[in-house]
């Protein structure tokens, strides 16, 4: 598994979140053009549901990175370059899980594909 | 200047200005050196902004008054698109390009970009694309569906002359200069800083042109492909925006913004950086809060990404997806946020000098935050929904690009102008400038906000009496007019000050960033020698700097060798790797540039054979280019007395090149996710999407081809680790080995394209098809044509044990060949017959 301290931890964070958006949006497509469910049924779908946990999970991953980038954090000594990837690593999966949960909740509210 | 003097040949600095200087007379065009270009840029880009300036001035003429017939509506259309073009394309961006290629180098202690000729043929494109487009007007036959060139608006159908054209094929010309600028700062910010400057030492100016550096290489590529698809249905009748032939013209709106809404950050950041360098200089203090700074950047630079869906609210989207957008459009103003609280933080611990740079400073930050008020309305679906397409998004787009670019560059123009002339701006004519600019800005635009939830639609060229828009206009021109002469005010300063400017003290501003080490102006190779950088405020710790680096007292200060060297550090310490040697002046970027400028026009006027001419020249122009590397005579040959600790770059395995060659290489695998975007979007979403009977394209064969190429990439690798380690026996035979099996590859690949029972012309589904195996070929076939040279380069002993560089350069190119041949093999064929449908 990918080390707190190292660069890419820079981005990881936003990097699946464009990851997730992409899915979110291509996957809400991909849903509405081959089988879109029933307006009638509102925010009540299968394809809501999928999205909505999508969400979730990838919030729940985005955090435990920010928890061990943070924990990276703490253990770097003051001052190196090593605790500054850290901090704003650990800032950059915050961001992302903020931005993720922000982002998806509307599929709790909105009806698919109208 | 320093004094100190050397055993022969005069001064330290007339030695260095020797091996670094430009050529004579012409032979300036053959200049690669970053100072030299990046004023180039610069001097280019304002005046193509005074051309897009006096382009604006005539629509507000023209609209000044209703039922006014100064203009015509179709020269109107094609003033209004190529206001907005020259304004984006061809002064935004490429200036502040050339303001990161003129300082990027200065602020982390090297003594040029890593790529230098690249910087050269930058420059070359941006200035030829730039003279065709601008052409277009001289002619009468400028484009004019809009600066974002909407199909089926822009398409032969609509738009039946070469109007279009100009654009397409001018534009993605200067984008060669922009992707050019963005792989080679991307690379020089990560591995030719100081000894020293770990990245959290960096300044922050680099963290504000890294991101934008590598948003242009994510964000270009989908406006590249889609200009392409679009000049080929133009050209040749593929239907990939026509709905009839089963392709959609919305396809390319979400090409275009997925480029052009990053874009608007990318013009941004570097705009914001140069507020984050300016505030702690006038405040006499650090910046505050440099980490949420640089967190913010990061977010930005994303989340800027996930936006591009809100230019296309109105086209039918279902609510949900638009709410994705709408959220994000405003979360994006989180980390702007957090910058203007971190600037002000600054201000208000720090001690204020209200010197004329900051003037432009507090204007942009009243502008911008009024621009991103706006913006943040502009995210709330309804509300975009009933302004959409008047003049209020006119008067939001220019107070977020006019205040956040605009007034911060002017701001850098003064701060930095010492920099170049040697001397100072004048303190009354600059604040006459700024005043005319601000009154006279905020004149036209913040009534346009009016005028546009009046219900005033833009881009119409007249309007009827007594709509309640009349006086509105008229203050608006007014005020465009003072904008105007507030402009000419700040060119008048800047033009008399080369005269009667006070000569500049050294580090007039008291700056703590290296670029103020230099002498001003500065010679063409930076610094004498390089220091160690501890901190991140070299200057105000260490003072006496300038003289020890003019002095010779750090390091490489050592000349005599005759290489053009600056230091390649590690990406994330700073710690000095190598020594990296970098090519002299050349011609070959020129050459090239003009080989490509005469594609471009040959395309325009359609005279294909001379159109392959022209490529093919530019094709012997960069092979020659790439053949003057490494160990060439011209470049760095081995020799007995080169140095070891640390190594010259072309002697490791983890160069400049490895770096360049995989952000390249990110770019264009960005090309390449966009074409199987457009392929998925055509599939699930356009109307007429239709796919023929039949397997069109020979299986068997094509599997063939993609095994071949396997064996040749397995082999290849093999090869590059032996070489690694240092074996290089019976290199050039195993080099022939993997040409002759890649070659067959591509033979093989040609067999199947020509086999192939395709209509490109009647089907998008065809066409994508024809366009995908084009692309696989021109890698495979580039790919074939540099191992073939590097097999020669090793019988040439430019390649061996000792140097085993330029194959471990090649590698990526190779497995990149590989990978997409599979995924597309997957996407392309696999996935429709999963499907049901190929």
């Amino acid at each position: 598994m990918l080390s707190p301290t190292h660069p890419f931890q820079l981005v990881l964070g936003l990097v699946i979140w464009s990851v997730w958006f992409v899915a979110l949006y291509g996957g809400l497509s991909v849903g509405c053009a081959v089988a879109p469910p029933d307006p009638a049924a509102g925010a009540l779908t299968w394809l809501n549901a999928l999205l909505l946990l999508l969400t979730l999970a990838t919030t729940l991953l985005l955090v435990h990175w920010t928890l061990r980038c943070w924990r990276g954090a703490s253990e770097a000594g003051g001052g190196t370059v090593k605790r500054f990837l850290t901090w704003v690593a650990s800032g950059v999966h915050l961001t992302a899980a903020g931005a993720t949960l922000a982002v998806g909740l509307p599929v709790i509210v909105f009806p698919p594909c109208v | 200047m320093s004094d100190a003097r050397t055993e022969e040949g005069g001064t330290l600095e007339q030695r260095f200005e020797r091996v670094w200087s430009n050529l004579p007379g012409w032979g300036t065009l053959a200049a690669v050196n970053h100072t030299s270009l990046g004023l180039r840029f610069m001097v280019t880009g304002v005046v193509f902004f005074l051309i897009g300036g006096l382009l604006a001035m005539l629509v507000r003429t023209q609209l000044a008054l209703p039922e006014q017939e100064i203009i015509s509506a179709d020269v109107y259309n094609q003033i209004f698109t190529m206001h907005g073009t020259v304004m984006m394309f061809l002064f935004a961006i490429p200036i502040l390009e050339g303001l990161a290629i003129y300082m990027i180098p200065k602020f982390i202690g090297a003594r040029d970009l890593v790529f230098p000729r690249i910087t050269s043929l930058g420059y070359y494109c941006y200035l030829f694309g730039g003279l065709i487009i601008a052409s277009s007007l001289v002619l009468g036959e400028a484009p004019d569906s809009g600066w974002f060139m909407y199909t089926p608006l822009s398409g032969s159908a609509y738009a039946p002359g070469p109007g279009s054209d100009f654009w397409l094929l001018g534009v993605t010309f200067v984008e060669i200069s922009a992707m050019a600028a963005g792989i080679e700062l991307t690379v020089s910010i990560l591995r030719t800083r100081s000894n020293g400057m770990s990245l959290r030492r960096m300044p922050i100016f680099c963290w504000y042109i890294l991101a934008m550096a590598l948003m242009i290489v994510f964000g270009f590529p989908p406006l590249i492909l889609a200009s392409i698809l679009l000049e080929l249905e133009r050209a040749v009748g593929m239907p990939f925006f026509d709905v009839a032939g089963g392709g959609d013209p919305v396809l390319w709106q979400h090409l275009f913004w997925l480029f052009g809404h990053p874009d608007v950050y990318i013009i941004f950041l570097p705009a914001a950086g140069i507020v984050s360098t300016l505030i702690p200089v006038f405040s006499q203090r650090p910046i505050v809060g440099y980490r949420w700074l640089v967190l913010a950047i990061i977010v930005t630079a994303f989340i800027s990404f996930g936006l591009w869906v809100h230019h296309m609210f109105t086209i039918g989207i279902p609510k949900l997806a638009q709410s994705f957008f709408s959220v994000a459009s405003m979360l994006v103003a989180v980390p702007t946020a957090i910058q203007i609280f971190a600037w002000l933080a600054t201000l208000w611990t720090g001690r204020v000098i209200y010197s004329l740079p900051m003037l432009w400073i507090f204007g942009f930050l009243v502008v911008f935050v009024a621009g991103g008020l706006t913006g943040v309305m502009l995210a709330l679906v309804p509300f975009n929904w009933q302004v959409h397409d008047t003049h209020f998004v006119v008067a939001h787009l220019h107070y977020v690009l006019v205040g956040g670019m605009l007034f911060p560059l002017i701001a850098g123009f003064y701060y930095w102008l010492p920099h170049w002339s040697g001397r100072m701006p004048s303190a009354a004519l600059g604040r006459w400038g700024f005043w005319l600019t601000f009154i006279g800005f905020n004149v036209t635009f913040l009534l346009m906000h009016l005028t546009g939830l009046l219900g005033m639609p833009r881009r119409v060229y007249t309007y009827e009496a007594g709509l309640g828009w009349d006086w509105l206009n008229l203050l608006s021109s007014v005020g465009g007019f003072i904008m105007a002469a507030g402009v000419a005010m700040i060119l008048l300063d800047i033009a008399l000050h080369f005269r009667f400017g006070r000569p500049a003290p050294r580090n007039p501003w008291n700056a703590d960033t290296l670029e103020w080490a230099t002498d001003t102006p500065p010679g063409s190779y930076n610094f004498v020698s390089l220091p160690d950088v501890r901190t991140r405020h070299p200057l105000w710790e260490h003072p006496e700097l300038p003289e020890t680096i003019a002095a010779g007292e750090h390091g490489l200060a050592r000349i005599d060798h005759g290489r053009r060297e600056t230091y390649g550090s590690d990406a994330v310490t700073g710690k000095v790797r190598e020594v990296i040697h970098l090519p002299s002046n050349s011609w070959l970027p020129l050459l090239a540039a003009l080989s490509l400028a005469v594609v471009c026009i040959a395309l325009l006027v359609r005279v294909y054979p001379v159109a392959a001419l022209g490529a093919a020249g530019a094709m012997v122009f960069l092979l020659r280019w790439s053949w003057v590397n490494g160990a060439h005579p011209q470049a760095a040959p081995l020799k007995d007395n080169e140095p070891h600790q640390p190594p010259l770059h072309s002697r490791t395995c983890d160069g400049p090149g490895l770096w360049g060659m995989v952000v390249t290489l990110l770019a264009n695998g960005t090309l390449y996710v966009s074409l199987i975007f457009g392929w998925l979007y055509l599939w699930t979403a356009s109307p007429g999407w239709s796919v023929p009977e039949g397997q069109q394209i020979p299986l068997v064969p094509l599997i063939g081809s993609g095994v071949l190429l396997t064996l040749t990439v397995l082999f290849y690798h093999r090869v590059v680790e032996r070489l690694r380690g240092r074996d290089a026996t019976g290199l050039q035979g195993k080099l022939w080995g993997v040409s002759i099996l890649g070659g067959a590859h591509v033979a093989l690949l040609v067999w199947v394209q020509m086999s192939a029972a395709l209509s490109p012309t009647e089907l998008a589904h065809d066409a994508l098809l024809l366009v995908m195996l084009i692309y696989l070929f021109i890698h495979g076939g580039l790919a074939v044509i540099l191992s073939v040279l590097q097999a020669v380069r090793v019988r040439l002993g430019y390649i061996n044990s000792a140097l085993p560089y330029e194959p471990v350069v090649l590698r990526p190119f190779w497995v990149y060949t590989l990978g997409v041949f599979w995924v597309s093999f997957a996407v392309f064929i696999l996935l429709p017959m999963a499907w049901g449908g190929a």
